[in-house]
């Protein structure tokens, strides 16, 4: 018996145009797009740059306003603000009072967020730990790296606690290092049973993390799903590479398994999943050798760039 | 409801930030070099040298008061969506009202404490040229004062909405046009036209009357000045940078931070 999960963000009809040109002409950005987060899960909100991921964000954080459709968030209308004690945010490239040490700013937002006089001290302590800054808390900001200013918007997205955290490219500006810690981070979060929503286009990251994702796409959402019906469990495929064929046997293998590729000596076939052992049995029974055996399934890049693909058709297509 | 713990936190960043900031201090030093050298011009006259020493040190504070407000004002809104520090604070229980009235408070503290610190200067030379300070000298830095939060709350609406540059355009001219409300008003009464007569009396009304805030010919001739009088000056700075507040906030509301 499945448990129903609390809605977390609720987002119906949303659309967002933007005035463009005087005034004068109107452009789309958002294009009526629906879709759900729920309670406890990581959610991947990705498209291409220019897609409406920044849009849809802003506006369930109230900096901008929706030309139509309705956006709430653990059920509250978004032009509340009482409700943003149990939401953390993080701006794409984070900007903040360069005047300010690490340590006051996170103080300025523990404050602004309400958390109790007497948590503050321990609270910012916590997260200048956790981000890893508690070397440079004293330190203005004016002399922080875009890393640690990545990572001091992490912090104070979270100092107040928070239920929900809004993302909007968490790696952005982080090396390698950085990257895995926030990532260690989110799947932290997300074991004490945060929600977290993530606007990103680094797919490998939403691979790695999401429960969920929406493609979009134009200011439309493609996809909307868990990220395994994404990837097509049932249809995965694996790559053989053999060595040691004989002209017999790779005939033998096209005419059975079809197209096959080589790299010298090397030959490669692709088969489903279910074919593998058929495979195996009738190269190692000719004597070749087995090199590697890869699985391969369909990667989310490669339904990424065919929703871009579909969506640039469509606009392409006559009659519209 | 209004949160007086949040509008207090930004209003107390606002004032660090000011306070941390180098104009600040080059412009209170020129202030107080210039109530200084209220000295130096006493002494190139035989008769009313203490007063010319006062008139000098009460117009630098007023001057430079509001050099500081329009100069700091202008950006206060703006700077803060340029640079988007703006979005992390929204994004925090504060509504955008809130945010403006901490910004426009911690302004109005800062000044206020620069007038202190200028009226200190200005006492201190006061008393080491033997001139006379009283309460008149008083009340027109407490109306100075107030003068001063209906500028920053100009340059706070038009901030709101507009460029530095233009906001800085329109908070000078207002501020011009305030020190000149009341004359237009009496230059129009004396006309024979009735609609010059209405216009004018009409501009008085709309428009700042900063004059009213202008104490400092009472002070230096030790003239007295009806407490109701500050008072009524005081309640009429007040009424009127609520007026504007409330007509930036409404503007505020309705903006797309893109």
């Amino acid at each position: 018996m499945s448990v129903s999960r609390e809605e977390i963000v609720r987002v119906e009809g949303l659309v967002k145009e933007f005035r463009t040109g005087m005034g004068i002409r109107r452009k789309r950005a958002l294009d009526g797009i629906s879709f759900r987060v729920l309670e406890g899960e990581i959610f991947g909100f990705v498209g291409p740059n220019g897609a409406g991921k920044t849009t849809t964000l802003k506006i369930l954080m109230g900096l901008i306003f929706a030309t139509s459709g309705r956006a709430s968030v653990l059920g509250h209308d978004v032009g509340e603000t009482e409700f943003r004690r149990r939401v953390g945010f993080l701006p794409e490239n984070p900007y903040f009072y360069e005047f300010l040490t690490g340590r006051e700013i996170l103080r300025f937002y523990a404050k602004l967020s309400g958390v109790a006089k007497p948590e503050i001290e321990r609270r910012v302590e916590t997260l200048l730990d956790w981000v890893g800054l508690a070397h440079a808390a004293d330190a203005r900001l004016r002399t922080y790296s875009k890393g640690m200013l990545q990572r001091v918007g992490i912090a104070q997205a979270l100092v107040h606690d928070p239920s929900v955290v809004f993302l909007d490219e968490p790696m952005s500006g982080l090396d390698p290092i950085g990257r895995k810690e926030i990532r260690d981070l989110i799947l932290r979060l997300h074991a004490e049973g945060k929600t977290v929503f993530m606007n990103t286009h680094i797919l490998s990251d939403v691979e790695l993390l999401c429960d969920r994702v929406a493609i979009i796409v134009k200011g439309a959402i493609r996809y909307e799903g868990r990220i395994e019906e994404f990837l097509g469990v049932d249809e995965r495929s694996t790559d053989v590479v053999l060595s040691r064929v004989d002209p017999g046997l790779a005939a033998a293998l096209e005419e059975r398994f079809g197209a096959i590729g080589g790299r010298g000596e090397l030959v490669e076939v692709r088969v489903a999943e279910k074919e593998v052992r058929e495979l195996l049995d009738r190269a190692l029974g000719a004597g070749a050798n087995v090199v590697s055996v890869t699985p391969h399934r369909a990667s989310l890049e490669s339904i990424f760039l065919s929703a871009v693909a579909e969506a640039g058709a469509r606009d392409r297509s006559p009659g519209r | 409801m209004i949160s007086i713990p949040a509008i207090g936190t930004l209003a107390a960043n606002t004032m660090r930030e000011a306070i941390r900031s180098k104009v600040l201090y080059t412009l209170l030093f020129f202030a107080v070099l210039l109530i200084g050298t209220g000295v130096l011009l006493s002494t190139l006259t035989y008769v009313e040298g203490e007063r010319i020493l006062q008139s000098v040190g009460l117009a630098a504070i007023r001057l430079f008061g509001a050099a500081i407000a329009i100069f700091i004002g202008i950006g206060l809104i703006h700077r803060e969506v340029e640079r988007r520090t703006i979005y992390t604070i929204l994004s925090k229980p504060i509504s955008r009202g809130e945010f403006l009235l901490g910004k426009y408070l911690g302004l109005v503290a800062t000044i206020w404490l620069q007038v202190l610190v200028m009226g200190l200067a200005f006492a201190a030379v006061s008393l080491l040229a033997g001139a006379p300070l009283g309460i008149g000298h008083a009340q027109a830095l407490g109306l100075a004062a107030i003068e001063l939060a209906v500028v920053v709350a100009f340059s706070t609406l038009f901030s709101s909405f507009t460029t530095p540059m233009l906001a800085a355009l329109f908070t000078t001219g207002l501020y011009a046009l305030g020190h000149l409300s009341r004359d237009l008003r009496d230059l129009g009464s004396h006309s024979d036209v009735e609609t010059v007569r209405l216009v004018a009396s009409g501009l008085h009304r709309v428009l700042p009357d900063l004059e009213s805030f202008n104490l400092t010919t009472q002070a230096l001739h030790a003239l007295p000045v009806p407490g109701s009088e500050v008072v009524f000056a005081g309640l009429y700075g007040v009424g009127y940078s609520a007026i504007l507040l409330v007509l930036a906030v409404l503007i505020f509301e309705r903006r797309d931070f893109k």
